[in-house]
């Protein structure tokens, strides 16, 4: 089993290790799944995403091999910039789905999820030989520790801590590189967790453990994979193995299923010829499923796997589902008219509940407000299919959608 | 933290004898541990009926739904309708308010096919190797 850099912080923190993909990793550490979830939506949590995989790819052709075998269009990224990315397949199926920084004018960095990394690498590899030259890539994933750093009071936090560089201009995606602790640290502006403040820090491994105690002095909150899962369940992100990949009945699902692919998928440019751009040209003009979020009315959790109805008639399954914690909002007038008090004005009340959420692949078209029953051990949940969850769209703070 | 009144299922139920063939049941601490957050409940109906081993309930932590089996066999009397509004309490107090049901057993002695609290220490013990 593999352990990251910081295997020996998650112990000191009170981790609860598990095997995650070939690693061991915290799930949660002592406040408990629930209690991340929140901090991170009121002040900051702090991640080890280092078990993710990361690969260079520099070259006089690699961005000729970047915009053959991803979606998005690499020629379209500037340099101090990161975007989403998917790699597919010849049928327009996932092989993995991946975050692409370009830091350096002939430097990416793809960063690909930690179960696929073997794989991804692999194919990467053959993909550039069969280019025949003119591409170096490196697998940095030892040398280059990650971590992220997400939620409100995550900026004000690193803002105390830096010694030199810029931050990245407040905008999702943007690039930079500050000096923390006499340390070099890349920052993107980038998250799994829906959080409109959001930092991802690729961090020399040698100086990892130095910063995670530092950002936990400065009063970050560590969490385990388990929150990971539920803020991004929150936040309508998908999960490669749930959402993209194969569904729970084995087939594949169509990348542009998910509605997140579509920022994935750059289909502008019809002289770019890549892997599975007919494939998704096609689902483009005649996919009728996608990928829903939901919210449960009724009692009870709804998982993966689930069969969903309308009526007698069977139109999906969920892809996930889980409950997540929330802060109710108190109720103050907003600025930006959004209707529930978010944005710069709103506060939390210090209250917080629960609810049952998820995702679910369904037979289209279905819009927001449509009913939809799911099954649960033999009985009948009422659900709901909401636009969103949760509402980062004025930060920075996000607001559950109840 | 394992109490020595009770008797104890391999799949961490416990059973306390409360007299007149009536049985509380809960969960351990050691099972509520590993599940975490627990977020929701749920219970049989007072007069369900219920075999020994088979499935009484489910208990929701956030990651994952787990099935509640019976230690005895009978009648469900009583059903710990504060616990099912606040899950929270059988990790605050498992082995008094926070039990989940109580059996009017069919068959008393079942209670003696139970791990009591020395061999439910044991089977801990080798569980955690």
């Amino acid at each position: 089993m593999k352990r990251t850099v910081l295997y020996d912080c998650h112990l000191e923190c009170g981790g609860r290790l598990v095997d995650f993909a070939g690693w061991h990793m915290p799930v949660q550490y002592q406040k408990g799944i629930l209690q991340e979830h929140l901090e991170t939506r009121r002040s900051a949590g702090l991640f080890d995403v280092s078990h993710m995989g990361r690969f260079e790819i520099m070259g006089r052709r690699a961005l000729e091999l970047l915009r053959w075998v991803l979606t998005n269009d690499a020629a379209a990224l500037p340099v101090g910039r990161a975007h989403y990315t998917l790699l597919a397949d010849e049928t327009g199926g996932a092989i993995d789905d991946a975050y692409l920084y370009r830091f350096l004018p002939e430097q990416w960095i793809l960063v690909v999820n930690a179960a696929n990394t073997y794989k991804d690498w692999e194919y990467l590899r053959r993909k550039a030989g069969e280019m025949g030259g003119g591409i170096q890539m490196k697998n940095i994933s030892e040398e280059l520790a990650m971590m992220a750093l997400q939620g409100p009071q995550s900026e004000s936090l690193l803002w105390g801590m830096i010694e030199g560089g810029q931050l990245p201009e407040p905008k999702r995606n943007a690039l930079g590189a500050v000096r923390i602790a006499g340390c070099e640290v890349l920052v993107g502006r980038t998250g799994y967790t829906g959080e409109p403040v959001c930092f991802e820090l690729f961090v020399p491994a040698k100086a990892a453990e130095r910063l995670w105690c530092l950002f936990l002095e400065r009063g970050a909150c560590p969490v385990g994979l388990g929150a990971r899962d539920t803020l991004r369940l929150e936040a309508s992100l998908p999960l490669y193995g749930h959402e993209y990949g194969r569904d729970v009945t084995g087939r594949e699902i169509p990348i542009l299923a998910c509605p997140a692919a579509k920022v994935g998928v750059n289909l502008k440019d019809p002289e770019r010829r890549f892997i599975g751009r007919d494939a998704l040209e096609e689902q483009s003009r005649t996919l009728k499923k996608g990928i829903c979020a939901f919210r449960v009315l009724g009692k009870g959790v709804v998982r993966a796997g689930a069969v969903v109805f309308q009526g007698l008639r069977e139109i999906g399954r969920v892809t996930s589902g889980t409950v997540v914690p929330y802060w109710v909002p108190r109720a103050v007038s907003c600025p930006h008219h959004c209707g529930h008090g978010a944005g710069w004005e709103a506060h939390f009340s210090g209250q917080t509940a629960q609810r049952a959420i998820g995702l679910a692949m369904l037979e289209g078209p279905l819009g927001a407000g449509a009913l939809i029953e799911i099954d649960l051990r033999g009985r009948r949940v009422e659900a709901e299919v909401v636009k969103r969850n949760l509402d980062n769209s004025c930060g920075p703070i996000t607001f559950a959608v109840v | 933290m394992i109490d020595p009144e009770a008797r104890y299922l391999r799949t961490h139920e416990w059973a306390k004898d409360e007299g007149r063939g009536i049985f509380a049941v809960g969960l351990s601490s050691y099972a509520l541990e590993q599940l975490g957050d627990i977020v929701y409940l749920e219970l049989p109906e007072e007069g369900d009926t219920v075999e020994q081993g088979g499935t009484f309930g489910v208990v929701e932590s956030v990651k994952a739904a787990s099935d509640l089996y019976a230690p005895l066999g009978g009648e469900i009397v009583e059903v710990n309708q504060a616990a099912v509004d606040n899950p929270d309490m059988l990790k605050e107090d498992p082995y008094e308010e926070g039990w989940l049901i109580k059996i009017k057993a069919s068959n008393p002695s079942e209670f003696e096919d139970l791990m009591d609290a020395k061999e439910y220490k044991q089977f801990l013990e080798t569980e955690a190797e």
